[in-house]
């Protein structure tokens, strides 16, 4: 029931916010549903952190521990986003607009749906169509500005997602085939999957993960399938920027993760971990190519994200109990660093007017609390103590350095050239004069007070590892098979 | 019908269903090209409908029918507006001609039957002989839409892939489960939609729905 009402209330508040004409009321709706949202998923989160396992509408829907880790991201962070959403729409889109507001709320929750349901149910055809349609939730929120480059970032967005995704359901109809080939009787489900791992046909449970994994990969925007998502994470609104980075990208992830389990189960482990350290180690080189001297700080963002995700499946490809155990707390503290520098580029995008990074001078001075945060967010997103990021990265690459000592040497490297690239662009944006014209202060400032939860959470794992947050971990870990 | 009636019509159908894939390549008038997917789109319905008769699937004949109706008739309407309105009749240039990309198939085609032919040969199911031609499909989708420079060709190129993607499964699986394939098929419908109002978007922003247009951010 508490599961149904989950994924009830973000589709009806879509459905309702397309239908109000007040804007008061739609923000009311809005932040109403975002709440709600929130508590739902806290309570389903406790629940199933406690030991339970919910299901819904027969065995459509099946939240277990790492399902739990999904949901507990996407509510909160969404959450939060929704909250700063309010204030950047209301400067972004005054009441000649309105429709437009309209719309970008209408489809917010819509996107949160998708997402909820891609990581809730326990069929994969059905995970498929929810991906997909987060796809579809989010294009005309990639345009909503409606310029030329936010059109053709969108309509990128739209064709490569939607080709990624088709040769995903290549991947999900193999293994599917393998499955019921095996059963003699038709199982896609996640559990049953795992169940039969061990007899099913090793030839096309291969083939189906290397489509799985350019089809999700694409999603989760490794390289070389990334080249939309700079365009659309830098041309969507802050909001959403910050939705697409911090939280579709894990759902992707999410996917391959729990293609993994029954590929390992299937063919051994060996076989996905080469594969995902090949292609997180590259992402992690293409995003350094572009991090050296990037001149834009949203699409240095988007670019770090591709990074990040990279790191994330380095530390998914080297195994182990911390190889998984870091993924997974990166997968968290990337989340909450990436949102929050996302969020915090939408108040710089409103008081500079511009995305580039030479437009953008003595952030510290002209802007002091977006600056500050701004500052503080980059530390913790180039992996510096005491900021969470750098324990999860450290945990990484030391199971990398027990198993696979190049790769993560090679990792290492790379992220020191980010780490000077990173550094240098930010360097250029907070010092320096403001320009003359530009009036001291910063923008939508009440609005950034949500951002305190993901500050405080990402001290907290910085400094401390909570016992309760590691043993809902290892429950997670049990079912990645360690 | 007997297994090896069965096995013959549909390979039969699935060589048809990549000819008219290829086919695609060679029209050059838009409208005829929203006619070989039409038509590819029924060919692939009376192959679910015959594999639903073989089977005894009631599911599979839902499937047959929906893919009619979606992927046979709203889609190619849909299609034919956007040709319309847009006032265009002829594809334009493609990176590669007629000639080497005909070349590209042949080749994508060996690959397919050099990569499947394992995975086929290890299916009991009576159609699985077919799936390679269903592989190849996916393969030469994938090349037409990397090879189109307008928008709506490009659409077309993605749902030939998408085609070829079901016939896959369709040939390895008997179609994935009813509830799926509604959903995908509902997902296609309103991607197609939203294509169709970026192809109006990108027509109106930039005069042209060549996408080689789409130029402006870079590095």
């Amino acid at each position: 029931m508490m599961l149904l009402s989950l994924l009830l209330i973000p589709l009806a508040a879509s459905g309702l916010i397309a239908i109000t004409r007040r804007r008061a009321l739609m923000e009311l709706l809005h932040a109403v549903a975002s709440m709600a949202t929130l508590g739902t998923g806290a309570a389903i989160v406790a629940q199933v952190w406690n030991g339970a396992i919910l299901t819904a509408a027969g065995d459509l829907f099946r939240v277990d521990a790492l399902s739990a880790l999904m949901v507990a991201i996407i509510t909160f962070l969404g959450a939060i986003a929704a909250l700063y959403a309010v204030g950047y729409i209301r400067a972004e889109l005054d009441d000649a607009h309105l429709s437009r507001a309209r719309l970008f709320f209408t489809l917010f929750h819509l996107f949160i749906f998708t997402m909820l349901v891609a990581v809730t149910t326990d069929n994969l055809g059905v995970m498929w169509i929810a991906i997909e349609g987060t796809t579809l939730a989010t294009v005309f929120l990639v345009n909503l500005r409606q310029t030329r480059t936010s059109l053709e970032a969108a309509y990128k967005y739209l064709i490569l997602s939607s080709v990624g995704i088709a040769l995903a359901f290549i991947g999900t109809a193999l293994l599917y085939y393998a499955g019921a080939a095996k059963a003699g009787e038709i199982s896609v489900n996640w559990s049953a999957l795992r169940a039969a791992a061990g007899s099913l046909n090793a030839e096309a449970v291969r083939l189906a993960f290397v489509f799985i994994v350019i089809g999700y990969g694409t999603k989760a925007g490794l390289a070389p399938m990334h080249t939309w998502l700079p365009d659309a994470h830098s041309e969507a609104p802050a909001p959403i920027s910050a939705l697409m980075s911090g939280v579709l990208l894990n759902v992707g992830l999410y996917a391959m993760i729990r293609f993994k389990t029954v590929v390992d189960a299937a063919v051994g482990p060996e076989f996905a971990a080469r594969l995902l350290i090949g292609i997180g180690l590259f992402s992690v080189l293409v995003a350094a190519a572009f991090l050296v001297r990037q001149r834009n700080y949203k699409r240095m963002l988007a670019y770090s994200s591709v990074e990040h995700i990279g790191i994330i499946c380095l530390g998914l490809g080297f195994g182990g109990y911390w190889g998984l155990l870091g993924a997974l707390l990166h997968m968290v503290n990337h989340a909450l660093s990436k949102s929050l520098l996302f969020i915090l580029s939408g108040n710089i995008l409103i008081k500079y007017h511009s995305a580039e990074i030479r437009e953008v001078r003595g952030l510290l001075h002209g802007a002091p609390w977006t600056g500050g945060l701004f500052l503080a967010g980059m530390f913790a997103l180039i992996g510096l103590p005491p900021f969470a990021p750098f324990i999860s990265e450290f945990i990484i690459f030391r199971a990398g350095f027990e198993n696979h000592p190049w790769a993560a040497a090679t990792g290492v490297i790379l992220l020191v050239v980010v780490f000077g690239g990173m550094l240098a662009s930010l360097n250029r944006m907070l010092y320096g004069e403001p320009p003359a014209d530009l009036p001291r202060g910063d923008a939508l400032r009440v609005w950034l007070v949500p951002l305190a939860a993901n500050f405080a959470l990402l001290l907290v794992l910085g400094l401390t590892l909570p016992s309760s947050l590691v043993v809902a971990l290892e429950q997670v870990l049990k079912i990645l098979g360690v | 019908m007997s297994v090896e009636v069965l096995s013959k019509t549909v390979n039969l159908l699935s060589f048809a269903a990549l000819g008219l894939t290829i086919l695609l390549i060679v029209r050059t008038s838009l409208v005829g090209q929203v006619r070989v997917f039409a038509l590819q789109s029924f060919v692939l319905a009376s192959l679910s409908v015959l594999i639903a008769l073989y089977s005894a699937s009631l599911e599979l004949f839902g499937v047959g029918v929906a893919l009619v109706a979606i992927k046979g008739v709203v889609i190619p309407r849909v299609l034919n507006r956007a040709v319309a309105k847009i006032g265009l009749q002829r594809v334009a240039a493609p990176y590669l001609g007629t000639a080497p990309a005909l070349i590209i198939c042949g080749l994508l085609t060996i690959v397919a039957f050099y990569v499947m032919a394992p995975i086929a040969a290890s299916n009991p199911l009576p159609t699985a002989d077919a799936i390679p031609l269903a592989f190849a499909g996916v393969l030469i989708g994938f090349f037409i839409m990397v090879n189109r420079r307008r928008a709506v060709t490009q659409i077309l190129g993605f749902l030939m892939l998408e085609n070829a993607i079901f016939l896959l499964a369709l040939l390895a699986t008997y179609g994935v489960p009813f509830i799926v394939e509604m959903g995908v098929f509902l997902d296609v419908l309103v991607a197609v939609l939203i294509m169709e109002v970026f192809v109006y978007h990108i027509k109106d922003n930039f005069d042209s729905i060549d996408v080689g247009e789409l130029g402006n951010l870079k590095e």
